[in-house]
């Protein structure tokens, strides 16, 4: 089954800020060797300091790697371990780059399953391994659908059903040419066609390859109103973007920047103050808060110490129980120490900062507890899936782009169904990449269910 | 008495398992309930179709009787979808039923190895979870060694005709009920389907004037790739239409309809839905297209195509006169409903062998699926396997990139069947290689290797081949001087849009291709089409490798925690021969295959099988 060669983050980045990438299988030294050109032969099982660098001579990063020949490695493969900055952008490079030049994606639990396999461990531990396997799937999922929440899902989920539908017309033709149905016309599938490519180069541009993704976590500050969110905001970019006022619910949209803490890129998100009832501008605004809120990495939920948990707020809080989040405990130079609303925070001490956005106090800290909780502490796999899923969807997108380029063409000469088939499939087939869903699979019951079947 | 193989019914499964037998020189038995049964149709006098007609192809590839007697019997001869590219091309011929019965008759006479028995079978004898043979109503203990059951919709047939129900095998006969109650004693699951089948009216009643005429091909194309060049005096069908009249019939009555009444249990094929069905259904459809199909050249009885249905006899009468054309006509046979048991085939290997009772097969209805070509392909593997394994050689599985055959094995012994099962062009992945026109290229070998055609037959079907293959061998050698291009391969100028054989042969510098009719169209496509094949295949052939990696019959699923809950459940009751047909199964996800691979590692199952 080793024919291919895999990669992966293998160790998510550490406090130092290193993350390590594993290769393992025939060509892995290859694919290294590629990737750091001109460089002098490999000695095996020791470290060297190179530079590597993309096929068009761009330099990735300056790295520490090794090689392993086979049998003696962590697989029993051909491998190469890269240890290099822990950038989310300098990882997904680098393992793009790999997968650019012949490698392929580790599944999970790939690594440990070859190392298995090739006899490396022993008999008794099969059952370790597949349990490693069935818990990185659940990471895996867990991330996908986390991710998923947003709005990229819904968009692909949309393009989806677009396609879907027109692929039941297609087949429908093929396979019930004698029956008297819809049929589909050339003039509706390149409009389709068209507007599906526009909108998945699109995704591409923004969500996967330059957008937030590929450069970072999102973290959310939410919060009561004039709990000082914005002036939080402010602080942690070091500039006054966002309006701060007095008067409660001042902001209304929500406000993105970056911010680097310790090597990471993050977004950091500020939104509307959250109140019972508002006008209706109000309650757009928070309603754009809260999904905000809901597709983030890291929650920073904001209150004032002078006000403390109010009804409104634990309630508020109680809706993101299941998700990634620190409390900030606001306005210390008020109420020193955070007061009563510090000592009864509802998440422990360990998810709880207090801090003043006016003096400044406390933010260090803050910005220690964010790193630890994305980058580091026990959301780590979770930052290393991020990773994965990033690179995934980004290859299946562009496989889906691909397909309906050709679609395209093939309209242009007026091809007949079975080869407009073939595009959509593909199409299809790549999007649920990114869905999880099986395209295919369920075009007879989309056949059956809209149109009247059977002589 | 003792056989070898006793194949039970001589339907269209049956008829094909029995010569395939035969012709692997076991001896064989055929029992059927009467003779006037072999290769009856009960319901379509139309052999082919969409994807059906590349079973017929492929089943005359692997040496099957159909196409040589649909190709005798047939009585309009269409190639479907001409319009599409020629991957998707499909045949299909109207038939003379009683014709093709007698065809399949003096097939199975001829056959030296084959005898004929009429009588019902309604026990199965074993030793030990193995077959040794079956209790006959008549002939009590006939023993053999391996039994292929193809009791189409017989085993416990119920018939519907409005309030009416009549135990019934199919119209005028009763149903096999012993049998299946055996069965389902001795272990085997059983679940019930329904189908059902249109009036047939008296042809002299109906005003043809008023309907469209339908004509076959001006130049028919045979089934068989034995079969020269067909002649025959074709006869046209013709087409009509249901309207607001007929629904409104409909409607009003709707409650003595045994499918709405609750009556019918079973679940029936939403691709060939009865017309209460149909208006129910799609209510906003004003009209429903019919077609009038002759059901012999000379038979005095007429096929309403796209009238099934099991409303009472009175209501079928108003709802035909209520259609154009059919004003005046008489009923000669009402249309029914059907409800029978079928034995759900995830208790089957893909060699069609029960996994319960060793040297039990089960091909055709039983099995789940509908149609008399899905029936013969079934029939024939269910044949070959059974004298393979007499033989002690290794079975014959085809592959999902094969044949359609490959796709319909392995669909039965991977998915729930909840409704009757019937081919479609789109569940074949490898659609664009599975084409009626090299179905002999594909499956051929296999048809000489297990010696089920005689030499001077596949000789002549060889040769044709190997024309085919020079011819395509010059194209990807010889250059061509093209106006706008230079020279280029011959073969990528074909590849152009709008570029015919013709126009390439005219440019070949050692002259044109010696190539007959249907190899010249043979080349012509594979040529047009071996981009996007390669792309196709590039796309299909994710799990090919785990195609190959068998699971024992017996794996352990309960025992490993980390498959999930619902992949546990599915491995358990497929229990899949090999790691791709694993995959394949509906809730089981990659990481279960992963998980899977690590713990056939550690039972040292890995071997190599021949599928795929
Ligand atoms: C009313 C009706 C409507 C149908 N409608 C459609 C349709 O719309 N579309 C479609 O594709 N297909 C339809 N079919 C199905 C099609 O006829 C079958 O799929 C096909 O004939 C199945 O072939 P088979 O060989 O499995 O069984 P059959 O052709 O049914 O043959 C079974 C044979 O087994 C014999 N037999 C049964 N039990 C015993 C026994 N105990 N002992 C001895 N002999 C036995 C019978 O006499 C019979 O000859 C319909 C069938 C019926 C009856
Ligand atoms: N003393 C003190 N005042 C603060 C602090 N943080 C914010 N404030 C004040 O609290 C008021 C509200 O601050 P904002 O930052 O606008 O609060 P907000 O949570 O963004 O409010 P809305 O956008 O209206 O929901 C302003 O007057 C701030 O100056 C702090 O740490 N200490
Ligand atoms: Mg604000």
């Amino acid at each position: 089954m080793h024919g291919d060669t895999i990669v992966a983050l293998s160790t998510p980045p550490g406090s130092s800020g290193i993350a390590v990438i594993r290769i393992s299988g025939p060509d892995a030294i290859g694919i290294l060797d590629t990737m750091a050109p001109g460089a002098r032969a490999w000695k095996p099982r020791t470290l060297h300091n190179r530079v590597l660098r993309d096929t068009g001579g761009e330099m990735l990063d300056d790295v520490v790697a090794a090689v392993f020949h086979g049998p003696n490695s962590y697989t029993g493969e051909d491998a190469a371990e890269i240890s290099c900055h822990g950038s989310m952008q300098i990882v997904s490079a680098i393992i793009e780059e790999s997968i650019g030049v012949g490698a392929r994606l580790a599944e999970p639990g790939e690594f440990t399953r070859r190392a298995y396999l090739s006899g490396k461990l022993d008999l008794a531990q099969a059952e370790a391994v597949a349990d490693l396997i069935a818990s990185e799937t659940r990471l895996q999922s867990q991330v996908a659908l986390e991710h998923l929440g947003g709005g990229l899902s819904k968009r692909i989920t949309a393009i989806e059903e677009r396609l879907r539908a027109k692929l039941a017309l297609v087949e429908a033709s093929i396979d019930f040419s004698e029956e008297d149905i819809e049929a589909y016309t050339m003039a509706d599938l390149v409009a389709v066609s068209d507007e599906t490519r526009r909108e998945i180069s699109e995704l591409l541009e923004s969500e996967v390859a330059g957008g937030k993704l590929r450069h970072g976590m999102r973290i959310t500050i939410t919060g009561p109103r004039n709990a000082g969110k914005s002036s939080l905001y402010n602080a942690l970019l070091g500039e006054e973007r966002a309006i701060v006022s007095p008067l409660p619910g001042t902001t209304r949209d929500v406000l993105r920047e970056r911010i680097h803490i310790g090597g990471f890129t993050y977004y950091l998100e500020d939104t509307a103050g959250l109140a019972e009832a508002g006008c209706e501008i109000e309650s757009e605004g928070m309603r754009r808060g809260r999904e905000a809120a809901s597709a983030a990495d890291l929650i920073l939920f904001v209150v004032d110490a002078g006000e403390g948990w109010t009804c409104g707020a634990l309630e508020e809080l109680e809706s993101h129980a299941d998700r990634n989040r620190l409390l900030v405990v606001n306005k210390t130079d008020l109420v020193p120490g955070g007061g009563e609303a510090a000592a009864g925070s509802p998440a422990g001490e360990l998810r709880t900062v207090t801090v003043s956005a006016v003096s400044g106090e406390g933010l260090g800290r803050l910005r220690e507890k964010i790193f630890e909780f994305t980058a580091n502490g026990e959301v780590s796999g979770v930052s290393r899936e991020r990773i994965a899923l990033n690179i995934r969807q980004g290859m299946a997108l562009r496989r889906a782009e691909e397909a309906l380029e050709r679609l395209g063409r093939e309209l242009g000469m007026n091809s007949p169904a079975e080869i407009l088939s073939l595009e959509i499939r593909e199409a299809l087939d790549a999007c649920g990449e990114v869905t999880g869903r099986s395209a295919a699979e369920d075009i007879l019951e989309e056949i059956f269910s809209n149109f009247c079947i059977g002589k | 008495m003792k056989h070898d193989v006793i194949v039970v019914g001589g339907g269209h499964a049956g008829c094909e398992a029995a010569l395939a037998c035969a012709r692997m020189g076991v001896e064989t038995l055929l029992v059927t309930i009467s003779r006037g049964d072999i290769a009856r149709m009960p319901c379509n006098p139309a052999i082919g179709g969409l994807a059906k007609g590349q079973l017929v192809r492929e089943v005359d590839a692997l040496g099957g009787e159909m196409g040589l007697c649909i190709d005798r019997a047939g009585i309009q001869f269409r190639m479907l979808n001409r319009a599409k590219g020629p991957a998707v091309w499909s045949p299909r011929a109207q038939a003379d039923k009683a014709v093709y019965h007698e065809g399949m008759m003096s097939a199975i006479e001829a056959e030296k190895n084959l005898e004929l028995l009429e009588g019902e079978i309604t026990g199965l004898a074993m030793a030990g979870g193995v077959v040794t043979g079956v209790m006959s109503a008549e002939y009590g203990e006939l023993q053999a060694k391996k039994v292929i059951l193809a009791l189409g919709t017989f085993p416990n047939g119920l018939m519907h005709i409005g309030e009416k129900q009549i135990p019934g095998g199919r119209e005028g006969e009763p149903p096999s009920c012993g049998l299946s109650d055996r069965l389902s004693e001795a272990g085997i699951e059983r679940e019930r389907l329904k189908t059902g089948t249109p009036p047939r009216l008296v042809k002299g009643s109906i005003d043809f004037s008023r309907c469209e005429v339908q004509h076959g091909d001006e130049e028919p194309s045979p089934f068989s790739f034995r079969t020269g060049r067909l002649v025959v005096e074709q006869v046209p069908c013709h087409i009509t239409w249901t309207g607001e009249k007929t629904h409104a019939i409909i409607n009003a009555n709707i409650h003595r309809a045994p499918l709405f009444s609750g009556q019918i249990k079973g679940a029936g094929p939403r691709y060939c839905p009865s017309i209460e069905d149909k208006v129910v259904r799609f209510s906003e459809k004003p009209r429903h297209q019919i077609f009038l199909e002759p059901e012999g050249r000379d038979s005095e009885e007429i096929y309403v195509n796209g009238l099934s249905t099991s409303l009472p006899a009175d209501v079928q009468l108003e709802m035909v006169r209520s259609v154009p054309g059919l004003e005046g006509a008489e009923i000669a046979r009402y249309g029914y409903a059907i409800e029978y048991d079928f034995f759900p085939p995830h208790q089957i290997h893909s060699t069609l062998e029960s996994r319960k009772i060793a040297g039990l097969y089960f091909a055709g209805q039983v099995n789940g699926t509908s149609g008399y070509e899905e029936a013969a392909a079934q029939g024939l593997v269910a044949g070959i396997n059974a004298a393979l394994a007499l033989h002690g050689r290794t079975p014959f599985v085809l592959g999902r990139s094969e044949a359609y055959i490959g796709v319909l094995i392995d669909d039965l012994v991977t998915k729930e069947i909840r409704e009757p099962y019937r081919m479609f062009t789109s569940r074949a992945e490898y659609r664009l290689s599975l084409r009626q026109d090299n179905a002999d290229e594909r499956l051929l070998g296999y048809a000489v290797r297990f010696g089920l055609l005689p030499r001077g037959q596949w000789e002549g079907m060889i040769g044709a081949r190997k024309s085919v293959q020079r011819a395509r061998r010059r194209l990807e050698a010889e250059n061509v001087a093209v106006a706008d291009a230079g020279k280029m391969r011959a073969a990528r100028l074909l590849q152009r849009p709008g570029v015919s054989l013709e126009d390439v042969e005219r440019l070949l510098p050692d002259g044109p291709l010696a190539l007959g009719k249907r190899e010249r169209e043979s080349l012509e496509i594979y040529v047009k089409y071996r981009g996007y094949i390669r792309r196709q295949n590039r796309t299909a052939e994710k799990f090919k490798r785990m195609e190959r990696r068998r699971i024992p019959d017996d794996f352990p699923y309960v025992e490993i925690d980390a498959l999930s809950a619902e992949a546990r459940e599915m491995l358990g009751k497929f229990r899949p021969e090999t790691l791709g047909k694993a995959a394949r199964l509906a809730g089981v996800r990659n990481s279960d295959v992963s998980v899977l691979m690590v713990f056939l590692e550690k039972a040292g199952a890995w071997r190599d099988g021949d599928d795929g």
